[in-house]
């Protein structure tokens, strides 16, 4: 649900195929600055009802749903 | 005499804050700003945590003023510059490029106000929560590492978005930029290109010569196609080629990466203004001569005051 969610809103943000983004995607790849993250994060606020801050280590698909994921599982 | 909230939490005379430019503001830059009245800034750019620690004692060793330190929280070496920080209690720390949040509350806790450069109200809103004392919001008229908004339009947006105190930076060269920054909201500005051609400030002469001639038009911004690193300098050899490779049909962002890398301490440190990068906002057109840091902050207030007292002859 939330690897789906967060795919598809990437797919929309960066005008690409979700067929071709992978959990291994970067972030930098898709052209996602710090600025579209935090603009992501908000979005990711409002669909999980969790708070969010994102930090650079979180560089790629997989790791911002595993921690999307961990902090959904908490709310 | 002008006076915010800004100058009444950190006790400085004047609202406005000395950019934290990279390769150029040092301690001693910081010490006369804030000598003057103004808050100077020391930047950490990529720097390691001892030269941060040495640049920190230096100003206090110049100046018993508030001094601020700023941590560019894309460098390698930013959890350590955070933690001497935290150490060496600097009034202020402002940050960059990244999310401050990590460090927000070990530096509250040392007693150091956080005041986080943002660029989108995004940005501003996790600031806040995250419990900054004030965010500044730069528009991408200003130098070096920029977003995508103007300073106009930036500006009221965030202060509608956030009750903490708004700095506004970018595109401010005189009182007449911070008086229409004070009428968008904003408690205070953040000027760095004129602080750049200030006499305490130790950049190449090159470098500052290329400020002072540099026109209207002057400035490019390189590292605009695929985001991350855009960076706004003085248009040269280095902005040419850089922007000639990145809208080359095969270029990624993985080409680009690396362009950049060592080309500011080329311009600032060794003066060479053609393949260096001589970062500097859109207002080096306005900035023309040198002055101390004294004649600056005392010229641009009292041209504030001017502009504002004068705009009462708009209301009939």
């Amino acid at each position: 649900m939330v690897k789906e969610k967060i795919i598809a809103m990437l797919a929309e943000a960066t005008d690409t195929d979700a067929s071709e983004i992978t959990l291994e995607t970067k972030f930098a790849d898709l052209g996602i600055d710090s600025l579209d993250m935090t603009e992501m994060a908000m979005d990711l606020e409002d669909e999980f009802g969790i708070e969010f801050t994102p930090s650079p280590e979180l560089n790629t698909v997989g790791k911002l749903i595993e921690a999307v994921e961990k902090l959904a599982a908490e709310a | 005499m002008i006076t915010s909230p800004i100058c009444d939490m950190l006790g400085i005379p004047y609202p406005v804050f000395q950019g934290g430019m990279a390769w150029i503001a040092d301690g001693k830059l910081a010490a006369a700003v804030s000598n003057a009245g103004g808050l100077g800034i020391i930047s950490a750019m990529n720097a390691n945590a001892e030269y941060v620690r040495e640049q920190i004692r230096l100003a206090k060793s110049l100046t018993d003023k508030p001094f601020g330190v700023n941590i560019m929280l894309m460098s390698p070496f930013a959890a350590d510059c955070a933690k001497v920080c935290a150490e060496e209690k600097p009034a202020v720390v402002t940050t960059g490029a990244g999310s401050a949040a990590p460090y927000i509350q070990m530096w509250k806790d040392a007693g150091i106000k956080v005041v986080p450069v943002i660029a989108s109200v995004a940005m501003a809103k996790q600031s806040e929560r995250a419990g900054a004392d004030a965010v500044i919001a730069e528009g991408q008229e200003s130098g070096g590492h920029i977003g995508e908004l103007t300073t106009m339009a930036l500006v009221p947006q965030v202060v509608d978005a956030v009750k903490i105190p708004v700095l506004a930076a970018g595109g401010i060269g005189d009182g007449r930029g911070i008086a229409a920054a004070l009428m968008l909201g904003a408690k205070g500005v953040q000027m760095g290109t004129r602080f750049l051609v200030a006499k305490e400030c130790g950049v190449h002469q090159n470098y500052k010569d290329m400020v002072l001639s540099a026109k209207d038009i002057s400035t490019q911004v390189t590292g605009r196609r695929f985001g991350g690193n855009t960076c706004r300098g003085i248009k040269n050899s280095f902005t040419r080629n850089f922007v000639k490779m990145e809208y080359a049909p095969d270029a990624t962002p993985g080409s680009v990466a690396d362009l950049g890398a060592g080309s500011l301490r080329k311009a600032a440190v060794d003066g060479d203004v053609k393949e260096g990068s001589v970062l500097a906002g859109q207002i080096a057109g306005m900035v023309s001569r040198e002055q101390t840091c004294e004649e600056i902050l005392t010229e641009i207030m009292q041209e504030t005051e001017a502009c504002l007292k004068g705009a009462a002859a708009w209301v009939k």
